[in-house]
């Protein structure tokens, strides 16, 4: 008989072992792979994507989507920075950077709910404008230099465990215990499963479904903190493409485009698969042309292997 | 399914097994360089590669090359250092997308005791240094130096009042905002020539292309324009050819790439700021051996830089 | 001279042995089933007999593990619905599988484009066969319109005349009157009796026995994945099918227990919404069951969308327990203690996707959560409770609810609705699509229900069920309400009457 857990979690289960498997051939075709340090590489260059991955989780739980993460991420950033450098105290900075990107989610969310547009194009309208503010607002330069207490978040280590693990794990650990353990988390995975159903149970779905963006804006500006710092530097044109990444990373992770189901286990494992994928072409060498044939095979082969196997499970 | 996945997991790694070209099993061979470029999608940058990769051979060492796909993605060449620093390379040659943004993954290399050598486009000096990070020297062109020969140059063309456009780089990259200042400022003291509009095409052809239609649009009346990169220029001269005004306008580039000198040839650009990446490669890798060696070298390596106009070209040829 | 003997007793569809077992459940066993040319077969069975998964085996879209299918003599394999549909098997599913953005022509022939050379598509030939199918089928109707401007009546038909472009020789009917009038059944039935003088053999599938009566020539029964019987029509009668169905004597088949008969819970007055809902005024009292009656498009869904405030009304007012209530949402509905189980609970009752326990719980996770928290252990009691109360067949509360059978969703359902302790409940074709021993069990839910004092609307169009669980019967036609009767009062012929308008 199949353990009750294996059953639950089998899908994750599928994705760990897949990550497994590429750590298991890039060492063997490097020794560079499996040290310490370069782990703990892997885990850092992935915390900016898991990050963003976390509200993208969200929003496609409710059958939704959000291209706009990139730039919400860069104007949250560059608000950040230019109140940083204003002399303001740290936390405020971080409130102010934090604010900016949960207001463009909520702008996002509320012409969604509200306004009962696609989600696809209100984010890919907020994608440029959110652009297009962060440009303005530095007038196309980036803002850089600031004190080590803030770039601390990405330099500092707290028992040998560099910060932005330790911040990407904080994020994780609480977004599982909302999406698993509270209304919220229960309205979002019902809402995408059957909106209309949903609606009819009394639930108030376009308070909801405005939150579930303003909380995917909210990562985004938690990803601007970890970039900002990493970087020593906010610039306008930060995050372009990385709407891809995050989604690549929550579909691998199991969770269905069409809404219902999900899981922030499976995104983060995919987003460590990203992450494995592009350190170990890095370390292998690989030409980066060739790098991103690789990358998107290993998306498709891993939404293929989970169409297959949820038709077997039928 | 599971089966199968075991089994073709079997196969892979047999492959695999046989061809192991990466591993290094002791530090007494062939010194390892690597080169960390913007991209490699800029004939420049090819052509930089070529030219370290003819170095590498003759010192017979290794060079590993590697970039991110556009430009602007600071975080990607982060990640690239970051993860040639686990393979233990001997020394990182690079050549900064972000001029202040790149320093932490320097940091990283002076933990790890790897030498860094910039190329082509400078560090932020002054970040670099209360960061308390040190590269070994600066192999490349005064930026500045070539914005300011276009400048003359245009001065030279000037006949009565003169508007002139320019298209910029990535705002913030020390290579354009050098290229920038040495124009502007080397134009500023003809009073005749006036500069209509500024606008970046970060580095890209197609948005070169873009922005001088666009411009073409506003300002009716251009006579000549300045592209801090030849790859702007090239954009900028196909958007001029098809709105029917290269007769009248004069496109100049910078970095003089092998397809810039051809359009100067036939007359479609103007002029460009050669500079010599090739050399730029060569330099790099020669410098990086040396450092290895224990030698001491110069903070700063200059590339010749010179203008490459229709004549000169036609005078090489002779 | 050529022996044609043989094929005059040659039968024109045999299926021997039929075997078929999903995982844990076997759904077919060693059934038999046949159908003559010219032929109305019934199908009858309740939900989980295996009388859907018999045909999806002859229509391809499953593979029998055991058994053998001949048609006119020769052996079949039927790998796909293509080739199912290449030798002359039509199906109509209860949800119509037309495209409705596209015209008649173009359902029809989809798929099967008559084409001019070079791959064109030719208009003018579609056309043409569309106008002489119709019309084959008593229908004049212009072949351009699209589909989604027909009513449902109409899009039968033009299943109907799909099945015959492909020159149908085996129909198969599932559920073909649950959405239609009694004229349109009758113009239905007339169409059928047509086809079958062309030689059509039609397999027709209903829960609504007393049709096969009027259209059917022989009946097979099946029960638990076996065939029980097959019988010619003048054999048997209604209650021997149940009983054969379900194999139970079911004394009281509407078994109403009526309740003691308190206030006034709910008062509707004037309610009125552009051409759905006319001056609409009723009340509803605790304890009570108020049939709603009514032909489709009468507005019995629309008044009950009203009330739950799904959809804004215009004018009137609505009064709960005496106090105004301003039911702008389902929500405000609900705080009011209002609930509505709808006709659809597929589409809109149940998320699919999830489970027993999150479905049951989904509109009380206000009260069942504390500080955002879901309380745990709350929710796995109620669940339990309920599957136990109810009699849901569910392996466990973490099921998800796609893999019940409809009745068992309905159970859910009504579970959900129930936790919530309201006073009102809405049922909206509360036993559509359901088994007739789950039925009886939703009827004895809702005397329990009425034993409490809570007052239910109930939507049905099946008249026997009005009037067998209504204590008082509305009947509307036309977005109004045009007569009010005490059950005991009424026959079923002037509640048909009344529900198509007539005056008298």
């Amino acid at each position: 008989m199949i353990p009750k857990a294996l059953i639950h979690h089998g899908r994750q289960l599928g994705t760990f072992l897949g990550l497994i498997f590429l750590c298991l051939i890039l060492w063997i075709l490097t020794p560079y792979f499996l040290t310490v340090s370069n782990l703990l590489n892997i885990l850092e260059q992935s915390s900016i994507n898991a990050t963003i991955a976390v509200g993208m989780t969200f929003v496609i739980i409710t059958a939704g989507i959000d291209l706009s993460v990139g730039s919400i991420l860069a104007f949250s950033g560059v608000v950040l920075a230019s109140t940083l450098q204003a002399g303001v105290p740290l936390p405020v900075a971080l409130l102010a950077g934090m604010l900016t990107g949960t207001l463009c989610g909520l702008l996002n969310g509320a012409l969604i709910s509200i306004g009962r547009l696609p989600p696809f194009i209100v984010t890919l309208g907020m994608m440029s404008i959110a652009r297009g503010a962060a440009l303005v607002y530095t007038n196309g330069r980036p803002i850089s230099g600031f004190e080590q207490s803030f770039r601390w978040i990405a330099t500092g280590k707290i028992f040998y465990i560099p910060m932005p693990l330790i911040v990407m794990f904080i994020v994780y650990f609480i977004a599982h215990i909302v999406l698993t353990r509270t209304k919220f988390g229960q309205y979002a995975y019902a809402m995408g499963g059957n909106e209309e159903a949903t609606y009819l149970s009394g639930v108030n779905v376009r308070f909801h479904k405005t939150m579930v963006y303003a909380l995917c804006g909210l990562t985004s500006a938690f990803a601007a903190i970890l970039l900002t710092a990493r970087l020593n530097s906010a610039q306008p044109i930060a995050g372009i493409m990385y709407e891809l990444d995050a989604i690549a990373a929550t579909v691998i992770g199991g969770t269905s485009l069409m809404g219902g189901e999900g899981t922030l286990v499976g995104t983060l494992i995919g987003a460590l698969i990203m992450g494995v994928l592009r350190n170990g072409l890095n370390i292998l060498g690989v030409s980066s042309f060739l790098q991103q044939i690789i990358i998107g095979t290993v998306i498709i082969i891993a939404v293929l292997l989970d169409t297959i196997m949820k038709k077997q499970k039928r | 399914m599971k089966k199968i996945l075991i089994f073709l997991g079997a196969i892979f790694i047999l492959f695999m097994g046989c061809n192991r070209e990466n591993d290094r099993t002791n530090d007494s061979e062939k010194i390892r360089i690597a080169l960390v470029l913007k991209t490699l999608n800029s004939p420049f940058f090819i052509d930089l590669k070529s030219g370290a990769e003819q170095a590498a051979k003759q010192l017979n060492v290794e060079l590993i090359v590697q970039a991110p796909e556009r430009e602007i993605d600071v975080e990607k060449q982060m990640q690239i250092i970051e993860n040639l620093i686990q393979t233990r390379v001997d020394a990182i040659c690079v050549s900064p997308s972000g001029s202040k943004e790149l320093i932490p993954a320097m940091a990283k290399a002076n933990q790890a005791n790897i030498p860094v050598l910039i190329v082509d486009t400078r560090i932020d000096e002054n970040i670099a240094n209360s960061e308390g990070v040190t590269t070994t020297t600066f192999i490349g062109s005064d930026n500045y130096q070539g914005g300011k020969i276009a400048g003359e140059y245009v001065a030279k063309l000037s006949q009565g009042e003169m508007n002139v456009v320019i298209l910029e780089g990535i705002p913030g990259h020390e290579t354009g905002d050098n290229r920038l200042r040495g124009f502007k400022e080397s134009i500023e003291k003809f009073p005749n020539i006036h500069v209509v509009a500024s606008q970046p095409a970060n580095w890209e052809r197609d948005q070169g292309y873009n922005v001088m239609q666009n411009l073409l649009q506003a300002h009716p009346d251009i006579d000549a324009v300045f592209a801090c990169n030849d790859l702007m220029a090239l954009g900028a001269m196909e958007a001029i050819i098809a709105g029917g005004k290269s007769e009248k306008i004069k496109i100049i580039g910078f970095d003089a790439v092998e397809e810039a000198r051809n359009e100067i040839t036939t007359g479609n650009l103007e002029a460009s700021v050669a500079q010599h990446p090739a050399e730029m490669g060569r330099l790099a890798i020669e410098n990086a051996v040396k450092v290895l060696n224990g030698e001491k070298i110069p903070t700063f390596i200059p590339v010749k830089i010179e203008l490459i106009t229709r004549q000169t070209s036609e005078e090489n040829l002779r | 001279m050529k022996e044609i003997n043989s094929n005059q007793s040659q039968k024109l569809l045999e299926m021997r042995k039929i075997s078929k077992s999903f995982p844990g459940v076997l759904a077919l066993d060693n059934v038999d089933f046949d159908l003559n040319a010219g032929e109305v077969h019934a199908l009858v069975g309740e939900n989980g007999a295996g009388k859907s998964t018999l045909m999806k085996i002859l229509s391809g879209a499953h593979q029998a593990d055991i058994g053998m299918i001949r048609m006119e003599g020769r052996t079949l394999k039927i790998h796909n619905p293509r080739i199912a549909q290449d030798s002359g098997i039509s199906t109509i599913y209860q949800e119509f599988n037309l495209i409705p953005h596209l015209s008649i022509a173009s359902n029809i022939f989809l798929g099967h484009e008559p084409k001019q050379f070079a791959g064109f598509i030719s208009k003018k030939i579609m056309t043409k066969e569309t106008i002489n199918i119709l019309a084959e089928l008593g229908l004049s109707i212009n072949p351009d319109i699209l589909v989604r401007n027909l009513n449902v009546a109409q899009q039968q038909m033009v299943e109907v005349a799909k099945a015959l472009i492909y020159h149908a020789k085996i129909l198969i009917m599932d559920e073909p009157t649950s959405a239609l009038t009694t004229a349109e059944i009758e113009t239905l039935f007339a169409t059928i009796r047509s086809i079958q003088l062309k030689g059509v053999g039609i397999i027709y599938i209903s829960h609504r026995l007393e049709e096969l009566f009027q259209i059917a020539n022989r009946v097979t029964v099946l029960r638990d994945g076996k065939s029980v019987g097959v019988f010619k029509i003048s054999e048997v009668n209604k209650k021997d099918l149940i009983r054969l169905m379900a194999d139970r004597d079911l004394k009281e088949y509407y078994p109403r227990i009526r309740s003691k008969v308190g206030k006034t819970i709910l008062k509707v007055s004037h309610l009125n919404r552009g051409n759905y809902l006319k001056e609409i005024s009723f009340h509803l009292k605790q304890g009570e069951v108020l049939g709603i009656a009514g032909l489709l498009g009468a507005g019995r869904t629309e008044l009950a969308q009203a009330i739950f405030g799904v959809n804004q009304i215009e004018t009137g007012k609505i009064f709960v327990k005496n106090s105004p209530a301003d039911i702008i949402s389902p929500r405000k509905a609900i705080k009011a203690g209002i609930g509505f189980l709808t006709e659809d609970r597929k589409h809109s009752g149940l998320v699919l996707k999830m489970s027993v326990k999150d479905n049951i719980s989904l509109p009380n996770l206000d009260k069942l959560s504390k500080y955002g928290f879901l309380k745990r252990k709350d929710l796995k009691n109620i669940s339990l409770k309920f599957i136990e109360e109810f009699r849901i067949k569910t392996p466990g509360i973490n099921q998800k609810v796609m893999n019940l059978s409809g009745g068992n969703q309905q159970k859910v359902v009504l579970s959900k609705w129930i936790a919530r302790n309201l006073d009102i409940l809405i049922f909206d074709e509360p036993t559509r699509g359901i088994d007739v021993a789950s039925k009886v069990e939703i009827y004895n839910l809702m005397n329990q229900l009425t034993a409490q004092g809570v007052g239910i609307i109930m939507i049905s169009s099946e008249l026997p069920e009005i009037l067998g669980m209504s204590d008082r019967i509305l009947v509307m036609h036309d977005g109004k309400i045009t007569a009010e009767f005490d059950a005991n009062n009424v026959d079923q012929e002037t509640l048909l009457a009344k529900a198509l308008g007539e005056v008298a």
